[in-house]
């Protein structure tokens, strides 16, 4: 763009002695020089930027080719580590969303159950004036925000927060991966780590899918994994289109992983499979889960989770043949990242067995990446926020979960018991995502102050007083997004194109305005440019640089394998059993547990099972039509049935099927199938939107969560997001 | 003279629809125009059970259906062999819609004229992109594209190492092959 012309000095300028961008092999292609003299010169109806796509949370590297102020093709950056080079499909079109015609374009107030406009000043100065009543009357802890972190607002979300004094920051997390990240922190001391894919002899996924919900380059790693004669075995009640690259299908009961990996487990120690010499050294509480897993046989975990003792059996013993370079896939959201009581115990489970394979930082394990994070900056221009005095709320009730997610739906349940007066949503559609919407709405109609700050009018917005009107990521610079792996990155979400709504702000200029309203405005006085140079001088590099490169590599940070990490818990070693679980009422190793909710007897019931599509995230891109078409073309709202199930319900293919509960009722088409497990139901995580003001999206499939209810996983904080039962039966039958 | 032809291998495909999607953003299409459309199979019993996707559109047939039944020469085979369709030309009939054995051309809501895969060569002369779109967005790579008369290419190597075959045998003359 014209303002962020650069030109190939001042690029020279920018970069010069950063021996990051200078040995970033190949990514200052001939062709990055050329397009930054084009910036640089007379051709501004012509010009490419480097972004971060939005349509989900991998944020894949792109460049955006601007002709005539509008956007025309998108080519995914080949250094991204995210995406190397290829995009998803919903990146392609989620990107039509900054055009869409149900945008927010101004500032709305409620009144009396409707909306209208009103001005930013109005806006700003009556939530401010909220904000101070609140924290006059209960103090700043009586105030929450829940966002989906992206770049600049995880920046300026947190800051506004801390600089009101509320620790109440979560994000989307409790609904997402905060058991697994919570139960891999009680054994290995972190949140998360990565599957080697590429480089292993065998790697389990459970309830994962990488060509479903696609980082691209997890995808590649799978597909190259495939190509190299790797076993690789998917457990999943639902044959997922990752089976284009693996070899098995285990057509798990869901909610059984827990057994599962027990049952694995005690074939590798009842065999002695394990590295004895490798457990005695980095671990804690192993003779314990032994003596517990004794009972846990291959049988036993049959009758549980569906998978024959001898299909158990023979898995634990390859992945223990080809340990080191083999290990359970970390997984995400779809088996244990929120789904369960048992969630977070099953997260342990996978940790506990991968340290049995003695996979950890090993070429083909499982590996802890390194990191790259911008340093202190200036503090007279950054000026550090003094630390809240509380605690996140919900840290100590939940206490296994993780301060930095939060648990959001507990923060929800205090706004309903009214110790919570205030929220703020940013990018976040917590009513239609993250539990039962009707208890949601419910809780958030309780509230003083309720503002969301989003691009379309979500369910959320439609439950709260204020709506903000956000741009969209492609019309604003971010934050630098810093990315961790095997060679660290740092990548810029610059803008694209112009401010298409002129009433709209970027998110760091509404928080800055709204801190200035509350009376915190010193915190802010800066630009987003001037925080994205700042931090990026910090290790080594400049915004304009960045600018030209979209994503710069740390080489001099390659991680490399065979070192065993420092184990940051509370004993510094792996731990089978966890003091703060049996704290918190879990036992000290993980057994098995079963799912709350029980299938009753009969035949029409089933356990309602989420999962992705490949060309939709959440709820967030079912109003942009050229992804909505897809799901209309391709009936992809159906609810996937196992056919020999159907068959003895009387549905066939395409017919109207009744879903109810306690909770719900609805009616959808039916998809038999033979890819789903006769125990499960399979709906779309997608679909169901009931804000009308999302013309697109509003009123085209069911949603999943009006089926599940209110419930919160004891200790770990997740949302039970598949603890529901419903029955089904043939609409007129 | 070039004779370009495609390689799409289902063994690689994911059934995504990033082709269908980057193709619509790349050549500028309508959110319902789309190119590329799906057949999806799934084979076996529980749990024994396979899938397979297969990507459809135009196979640029060497003697085009839709061609002969075009009234007003709109629909033409043209430099390369590429299958084209003269927009102005269009006078919206849909003949060639009904002529066509694959069910891959598609009418244009706003304009009423049919439309189809060009190979890109209209935005390979326009704005640079490759031709062809679907083959350097696919995430698995599962395309390939090439001039079917180069016997060095890496199109004709890959037909031939892999006896990709056309999706309907010898139904038409097309120049796409499938690796099934």
């Amino acid at each position: 763009m014209s303002e962020n012309a650069i030109t190939r000095r001042s690029f020279l300028a920018g970069s010069a002695g950063v021996a990051a961008v200078a040995a970033g092999a190949g990514f200052l292609s001939f062709n990055a020089w050329e397009q930054a003299d084009a910036r640089g010169t007379s051709d501004i109806d012509h010009y490419t930027a480097h972004s971060l796509c939005n349509s989900c949370s991998s944020k894949c590297g792109f460049t955006g080719y601007v002709v005539d102020g509008k956007l025309g093709k998108m080519i995914g950056d080949a250094n991204h580590p995210n995406c190397e080079g290829t995009l998803c499909g919903r990146g392609y079109g989620f990107a039509s969303i900054a055009y869409n015609e149900d945008r927010l374009t101004d500032p709305l107030k409620k009144n009396g159950g409707k909306f209208e406009k009103i001005t930013w000043d109005q806006a700003y100065s009556e939530i401010a004036e909220k904000v101070k009543a609140i924290i006059d009357e209960k103090g700043p802890q009586a105030l929450a925000m829940v966002q989906d972190p992206r770049p600049s607002g995880s920046y300026y979300t947190k800051r506004f927060m801390t600089a009101l004094g509320s620790a109440n920051v979560y994000t989307h997390g409790a609904a997402c991966n905060m058991s697994k990240n919570a139960g891999f922190t009680q054994v290995i001391g972190t949140g998360d780590f990565t599957s080697d894919v590429a480089n292993s002899k065998m790697t389990m996924f459970i309830g994962r899918s990488y060509a479903d919900a696609i980082k691209p380059s997890q995808l590649h790693a799978m597909q190259k994994a495939h190509e190299n004669g790797a076993e690789l075995v998917i457990v999943d009640p639902r044959l997922n289109n990752s089976i284009a690259f693996a070899d098995e299908w285990v057509p798990i009961n869901p909610g059984t992983d827990l057994a599962f990996i027990l049952a694995m487990a005690h074939v590798v120690v009842h065999n002695k499979l394990y590295d004895a010499s490798y457990i005695a050294e980095n671990t804690v509480g192993f003779e314990e889960w032994a003596d517990y897993l004794k009972d846990c046989t291959p049988a036993w975990a049959e009758e549980i989770t569906g998978i024959s003792k001898d299909t158990i059996e023979r898995l634990a013993t390859d992945l223990a043949t080809a340990a080191p370079a083999a290990s359970i896939e970390p997984s995400w959201r779809g088996a244990y990242g929120c789904s369960y009581a048992n969630s977070g115990e099953t997260a342990r489970a996978v940790c506990c067995f991968n340290t049995l394979l003695g996979c950890w930082n090993q070429e083909g394990g499982a590996f802890f990446g390194n990191s790259v994070k911008a340093g202190d900056l200036d503090k007279e221009k950054f000026p550090s926020v003094p630390k809240p005095e509380g605690k996140i709320a919900g840290a100590d009730e939940y206490p296994l979960s993780l301060a930095g997610m939060g648990v959001n739906v507990y923060a929800a349940e205090l706004a309903k018991k009214g110790e919570i007066k205030g929220m703020f949503f940013y990018n976040s559609n917590m009513v239609a995502g993250y539990s039962n919407p009707k208890y949601l709405e419910d809780c958030l109609s309780n509230l003083e102050l309720s503002v969301a700050i989003d691009i379309q009018m979500t369910e959320t917005c439609q439950a709260c007083d204020y709506v903000l009107p956000d741009t969209t990521y492609l019309e604003r610079l971010e934050a630098p997004e810093f990315i961790g792996g095997k060679i660290p990155a740092v990548s810029l979400r610059d803008q694209v194109i112009e401010k298409i709504h002129p009433n709209t702000k970027p998110v760091d200029e509404i928080f800055t305005e709204l801190a200035e309203a509350c009376g915190v405005g010193e915190y802010f006085q800066f630009t987003v440019e001037e925080l994205a140079d700042a931090q990026l001088r910090t290790v080594g590099l400049t915004l304009d640089g960045l600018r030209v490169a979209g994503t710069a590599r740390f080489p001099e940070k390659t991680f490399k394998f065979g070192k065993t990490p420092t184990w940051k818990t509370p004993t510094g070693k792996i731990q089978f059993s966890s003091d703060a679980c049996h704290a918190a009422g879990y036992p000290s190793v993980p057994q098995w547990t079963e799912p709350v909710a029980s299938v009753p007897e009969g035949d029409g019931y089933f356990r309602l099972i989420g999962g992705k599509q490949a060309v939709h995230t959440h709820t967030q891109t079912a109003n942009v039509p050229a992804l909505m078409n897809i799901s209309k073309q391709y009936n992809l709202d159906r609810v996937w049935i196992n056919a020999s199930r159907a068959a003895k319900l009387g549905i066939s293919e395409g017919d109207e099927v009744e879903i109810s509960n306690d909770e719900a009722k609805g009616t959808a088409k039916a998809h038999v199938t033979e890819r789903i497990n006769p125990e499960a139901l399979y709906m779309p995580s997608h679909y169901g939107c009931s804000s009308k003001d999302e013309k697109t999206a509003y009123g085209f499939g069911l949603r999943q969560m009006d089926f599940v209810p209110f419930r919160i996983e004891p200790g770990y904080g997740g949302i039970c997001s598949q603890e529901a039962i419903v029955s089904v039966r043939k609409v007129g039958a | 003279m070039a004779r370009y032809g495609m390689l799409i291998d289902t063994t690689k495909c994911i059934g995504c629809y990033t082709c269908r999607l980057a193709c619509q953003r790349q050549n500028g299409l309508e959110p319902d125009e789309a190119f590329v459309r799906f057949e999806d199979r799934e084979t076996g019993t529980y749990p024994q059970v396979g899938v397979e996707h297969v990507p459809l559109q135009c196979m640029h047939c060497e003697d085009a259906p839709c061609t002969k039944v075009c009234p007003t020469g709109a629909a033409h085979i043209g430099t390369d062999g590429i299958v084209q369709v003269d927009q102005g030309r269009c006078i919206g009939c849909l003949y060639c819609m009904a002529a066509c054995p694959y069910q891959v051309r598609v009418r244009n809501s706003k304009t009423g004229a049919v439309d189809k895969c060009r190979f890109c060569h209209v935005s390979n002369y326009e704005n640079g992109t490759e031709m062809c779109t679907c083959v350097t967005a696919c995430p698995t790579h599962a395309r390939i594209f090439g001039d079917l008369d180069d016997p060095d290419c890496e199109l004709v190597k890959e037909i031939n190492r892999t006896h990709a075959a056309p999706i309907a045998g010898d139904l038409t003359k097309s120049k796409v092959f499938y690796v099934r």
